[in-house]
């Protein structure tokens, strides 16, 4: 990052962390969500933008971080950021054997295998007693918009700095390697489960500890919306808006849909659904690559004219 | 005499009844060049997996400075130093051709910015230095072979298996390529190179030469052994090959 | 368990397994050719069978009268999708699978919303036929005897097509050997855009069958999905054979489970028997080897 873009990331991160407190509550929830999905969106990119396993089910581990929250509230009576926290460890302690099954598989059987895991631990939840069954779990009722909020905001921003940090890095670099031909990778000393593995893991950490936060924020776990795959069609239409496999996809593309989405999702689900699916479809043919490959061309481009005018 | 650097002991491997290789045995010393000639088919291709870990035999001992290695992972033989080159040139599409190679370069170098200068280092010695920052997926076909031969030497390799390096390449470009081979040689650095055509620059090259045929080796000899082997000669240099046009035909007639 | 109902079950569960059989008949047709898994292909299922349901309750048509129908309907909306969308997508090898899958993706929910918005979210069946046989020990229920017999009518249906006529010729040539294809004078281009309709209509004539047993809504198109595909994984991704079996197996898991346990632990099976397979023979499933 250029000194000029940290100040302004300093900035937006400082209003984003003041203002709140002064807002009425449906702003705030609108910004609640807005920075939700971001965080949810920086999760998806990292195994599905830079490792290439397109995954239609990291929703799994949400309702994961959402459930085992309020099992941690209701039954163990901790502190519903301990219980997040715990969906966290649970998510990245399923996601180590899972990733080793699951990242052997390539393309439709990667995604498909995921998008059933979900669908999968969505019966388990609304069949097993401790999950509360078809009803759910309900968290004893609060003011928790706060918290949960800067919660929310604190792991979008771990997740900024993670796809930061997986941009500039070697392990970053594998990653995308073992995305372009896993095999050429490998023979090129690549460890690709390890690599993949890891990649799996920090996208499983991430909606853990949010579906978490979720959980207190609404009061109650229920089965259809903890794991609620159009949780990740919002991911995979927003990343891919602002720019698949790229450091700022997530923040331009959240930002630009949570509004829609958050208008449209409780009234009217039919229209919700057809935008933002109809939005993948038309955005992999008119914008492919997303918008912030497009910005970064033009700034480039900018810098280039003002270069030229200098000399 | 010291162990060999690679040694193929007996290798076989079938797909679906059909033998590509029967029962291979090959070794290459520190520093030697060998090529293997035969026909599309012959079993190049599946030595090559077979030694860079990205394929099992049915059996058979693959033995890298006396060490087995025909279980391990393609990443851990990568390590120890054997490196190689595909057939049909496979870029990282969609990076750039200078971290196409640091990739590679990072199982030597601790730091990204290391094995990007390392990178930098490897593509001037091939002449693609000034293409670095370009995605590798805008490469020309012989620059896509060139960049697979940088991605290989950046793993500082004990031995490189180049398969077709020369396919698809202009007579001149070939023998840029055979100087290039030949310069390993002084650099300490073994290669073992799959080869179908020019039998001009193999004969030139080599230290050794094998005769692959149908999966199983035919001749193994210097090349002036191999030029005058009759079984060679039968197999490779016969002229039924030379009337009906269907195989390869090897200029024996030309080699120096 | 009771040899009795042990038949029973696995009679419901065959004659089940015939409707999927059709279903992933659809979505192999569409691989074959295009190396697409079309992640909608469940939508198209459950559009047809909500078509049907609706025309049912309103009109008292026969699911057999609304099949032709929804196949013709489905096969439009099939060509349309292929000539707008998936023609479009960039072809460089890297990329290719990946924008196709996220592509039919993103229109497996664009249907989810739009049967929404034209079916409501009400759950509907079509209770036709309603009888059943009894056969010993044993009871046929009619509707699934019918969805059987119409599927596998169907299914012989495109056998036929695609053994008999040049279109078939073509879609098979090119589901073997696209340059090949390519260098006989094939219209790839054309017999995509054919094949993805065929796959589509298919798809819709499966969904009239499913809802004889079946009770559907807009968002169950993605158990179909899942189920279409353990199918065609368990049979082997382009093998028709293997299709049969593969279905088989699924109906079978999906009508024991479905007394054992409960409808909705049902759907999962397909989607657990798929990653158990995963497990036992991963290498045969990833169809790609290194030679």
């Amino acid at each position: 990052m250029s000194g000029r873009a940290l100040v302004i990331s300093i900035i937006v991160v400082a209003v984003l962390a003041a203002v709140p407190p002064f807002l009425n509550g449906y702003a705030r929830s609108l910004l609640y969500i807005t920075v939700l999905y971001v965080a949810l969106a920086y999760a998806w990119n990292v195994i599905s933008g830079y490792a290439g396993y397109l995954s239609f089910g990291q929703v799994t581990f949400f309702g994961l971080g959402a459930y085992t929250t309020a099992i941690a509230v209701i039954r163990a009576h901790l502190p519903w950021w301990e219980g997040a926290l715990l969906g966290g460890l649970v998510s990245a302690a399923l996601a180590v054997p899972l990733g080793y099954l699951m990242l052997r598989l390539r393309g439709a059987f990667f995604a498909l295998g995921m998008l059933g895991m979900a669908q999968t631990l969505q019966v388990v939840a609304n069949s097993w007693q401790l999950t509360g069954g078809g009803s759910g779990l309900f968290l004893p009722p609060g003011s928790n918009a706060l918290p949960v909020y800067y919660w929310t905001l604190v792991i979008g921003l771990l997740g900024f700095a993670t796809t930061l940090f997986i941009d500039r890095s070697a392990f970053g670099l594998r990653l995308q390697a073992l995305r372009e031909d896993e095999q050429v990778a490998s023979t090129l000393g690549v460890h690709v489960t390890t690599t993949k593995v890891w990649a799996f893991v920090i996208s499983a950490i991430m909606p853990g500890l949010l579906g978490g936060g979720y959980a207190w924020y609404l009061t109650y776990v229920e089965p259809v919306s903890a794991f609620a795959t159009r949780i990740d069609l919002q991911a995979v239409a927003m990343t891919i808006l602002g720019g698949i496999g790229t450091l700022w996809g997530p923040l331009i593309g959240g930002v630009l849909m949570s509004q829609v989405s958050e208008i449209l999702a409780a009234q009217y689900p039919q229209a919700y659904l057809m935008i933002f699916g109809g939005l993948v479809v038309v955005l992999l043919v008119l914008l492919p690559r997303g918008i912030a490959p497009a910005i970064s061309a033009a700034l480039e481009r900018r810098r280039a004219r003002a270069a030229q005018v200098q000399r | 005499m010291s162990t060999p650097l690679l040694e193929v002991e007996n290798i076989r491997r079938a797909f679906g009844g059909v033998h590509a290789l029967d029962g291979v045995s090959l070794r290459v010393n520190q520093g030697e060049i060998l090529c293997i000639i035969g026909p599309n088919g012959a079993g190049k291709t599946t030595l090559f997996n077979i030694i860079s870990g990205v394929m099992r035999p049915s059996s058979g001992d693959v033995r890298f400075q006396g060490q087995s290695i025909v279980r391990w992972p393609p990443q851990r033989i990568a390590e120890a130093g054997i490196a190689r080159t595909y057939q049909i040139a496979r870029p990282f599409a969609r990076l750039c051709v200078r971290d196409n190679v640091a990739v590679a370069a990072l199982a030597r170098e601790r730091t990204l910015e290391r094995a990007r200068r390392a990178a930098q280092d490897v593509l001037e010695s091939v002449g693609l230095a000034s293409l670095a920052d370009r995605p590798a997926g805008s490469l020309t076909l012989t620059q896509r072979k060139r960049l697979e031969v940088a991605r290989a030497l950046a793993l500082r390799p004990k031995l490189l298996l180049l398969d077709e390096v020369m396919a698809g390449l202009t007579p001149t470009e070939i023998d840029a390529m055979a100087v290039f081979i030949e310069q390993l040689r002084e650099r300490g650095i073994a290669a073992i190179g799959g080869v179908e055509h020019v039998m001009r620059v193999v004969m030139r090259i080599s230290d050794r030469i094998a005769v692959l045929d149908f999966g199983k080796k035919i001749a193994d000899g210097t090349p002036v052994e191999i030029a005058d082997d009759p079984r060679v000669g039968e197999a490779y240099f016969g002229t039924q090959i030379d009337e009906t046009g269907a195989g390869p035909s090897f200029p024996l007639k030309g080699r120096p | 368990m009771h040899a009795a109902l042990f038949g029973q079950l696995t009679i419901d569960g065959l004659l089940v397994g015939g409707v999927y059989a059709l279903s992933a008949l659809g979505l192999n047709v569409i691989f074959g050719v295009m190396r697409i898994v079309n992640l909608a292909h469940g939508e198209f299922v459950i559009g047809a069978a909500l078509l049907a349901a609706v025309l049912f309750e309103r009109l008292h048509a026969s699911v057999l009268v609304v099949l032709p129908l929804a196949f013709v309907l489905a096969f439009g909306l099939g060509a349309l999708i292929q000539r707008a969308f998936l023609r479009r997508l960039p072809t460089d090898l890297a990329s290719a699978e990946a924008t196709s899958l996220l592509m039919t993706f993103g229109l497996s929910y664009f249907f989810v919303g739009a049967w929404l918005a034209f079916f409501s979210g009400n759950f509907r069946s079509v209770p036709y036929l309603t009888g059943a046989w009894t056969l010993g020990p044993f009871s046929i229920a009619q509707a699934r005897l019918l969805a059987f017999v119409a599927s596998g009518i169907v299914a012989a249906l495109l056998a036929m097509l695609l053994r008999y006529t040049a279109l078939g010729r073509a879609i098979r040539a090119t589901s073997q050997n696209l340059q090949g294809a390519l260098a006989c004078g094939v219209d790839v281009e054309r017999v995509r855009t054919l094949s993805f309709a065929l796959g589509t209509a298919i798809a819709a004539a499966s969904g009239c069958l499913l809802i004889l047993i079946f009770t559907v809504n807009p968002e169950t198109g993605a158990n179909v999905t899942l189920a279409s595909f353990a199918v065609i994984a368990l049979g082997g991704l382009g093998n028709y054979a293997g299709t049969l079996v593969g279905a088989a197996v699924i109906g079978l898991a999906i009508s024991f489970t479905g007394y054992f346990a409960t409808a909705q632990v049902a759907q999962a099976a397909p989607y657990v028997l798929f990653i158990l397979v995963l497990l036992l023979r991963p290498a045969g499933l990833l169809g790609k080897s290194g030679a």
